[in-house]
């Protein structure tokens, strides 16, 4: 296991994961990735002076796009706190599970959990009726327009703090923004518990959904 | 306080810094922490994407490109922007 950053000590080519946007453009350098064709992987791409990154299963939260793929890095890879680096790399495949259906309900699973939290704290509260409405939103609009006119009240109480939460995670899930409705999520979570640790422990959940919703669980990623 | 969550950055930030990024100035931390913004941001991507835009059309450019007196309003603007105008 390789400690959170430095040298995972992998000799020979590792595989790990990236998100690109749509055509295989890297989301900040707009690269275009050469694509895997005829069943062999895409050629190995190399930039001076700087890096590839990618992602273990644990760090696909911070990194999300619209097309995820399998990505082959040469040895040496260096892991970093929520990506791992290498001189070079290569797509291998794309992950079709992970499709722009997926990934809404990412963001979707990501505001109900949300939801989940403020819902508690209404109850601890004896605000039974609110809760009830909120539990009975139909869908992420009305999620994020009942759970803002809970958020409007009481603002001092934790229930109404974790409301507002969730109406903000449930806005940026209806409107595609699935990252974001994840990181407010994780946040949420801190607040409702209040400790920071488990921050990182409510990513590991989302990255484990992603793993599941994409298949990706079952391919061993050597050294990552 | 969880190493991760200590990255979040302000759009504000992130305007500021964005030409050091562009040019790969910033160190790999907060490198990291702008790139982490942007996925979570929309706006900032756009602008982001605005801004390349500009650049990749300022480099096609020439000098001779530009009208004498634009050329001059340009100037004159920059003179006024450095003594404060």
């Amino acid at each position: 296991m390789p400690s959170a950053t430095g040298d995972t000590g992998a000799e020979t080519p590792v595989r790990a994961w990236k998100f690109l946007d749509s055509g295989h453009i890297a989301p900040f350098g707009g690269h275009v990735w050469p694509a895997p064709a005829a069943g062999s992987p895409g050629e190995w791409v190399r930039f001076s002076g700087r890096e590839i990154f990618a992602c273990r299963i644990v760090d696909l939260p911070w990194w999300i796009a619209s097309e995820l793929w399998e990505i082959e890095l040469e040895a040496p890879v260096r892991a970093m706190e929520t990506q791992v680096a290498a001189a070079a790399g290569r797509l291998l495949r794309r992950v079709l599970a992970w499709d722009s259906a997926t990934l809404h309900a990412y963001g979707v699973a990501c505001a109900e959990r949300a939801r989940d939290l403020a819902l508690d704290a209404l109850t601890r509260d004896g605000r039974l009726e609110e809760a009830q409405a909120l539990a009975r939103a139909p869908s992420m609009l009305e999620l994020c327009r009942v759970a803002r006119g809970l958020a409007g009240e009481a603002r001092e109480r934790l229930s109404s703090n974790l409301a507002g939460y969730g109406a903000e995670s449930s806005m940026r899930a209806s409107e595609g923004a699935a990252a974001a409705a994840a990181n407010i999520t994780a946040n949420a979570v801190v607040a409702a518990l209040d400790d920071p640790e488990v921050f990182d422990r409510e990513r590991q959940w989302q990255a484990q959904w992603i793993a599941e919703r994409a298949g990706l669980a079952s391919i061993p990623v050597a050294a990552l | 306080m969880s190493t991760a969550r200590r990255q979040d950055i302000a759009c504000r930030e992130l305007v500021e810094i964005l030409t050091e990024f562009l040019e790969g100035a910033l160190d790999e931390q907060l490198r990291t922490r702008v790139e982490q913004h942007l996925v979570l941001c929309p706006g900032c991507r756009e602008y982001l994407r605005q801004f390349r835009a500009t650049i990749g059309a300022t480099r096609k450019l020439a000098e001779e490109d530009l009208p004498p007196r634009v050329r001059e309003n340009l100037l004159n603007a920059f003179r006024d922007w450095r003594h404060g105008g």
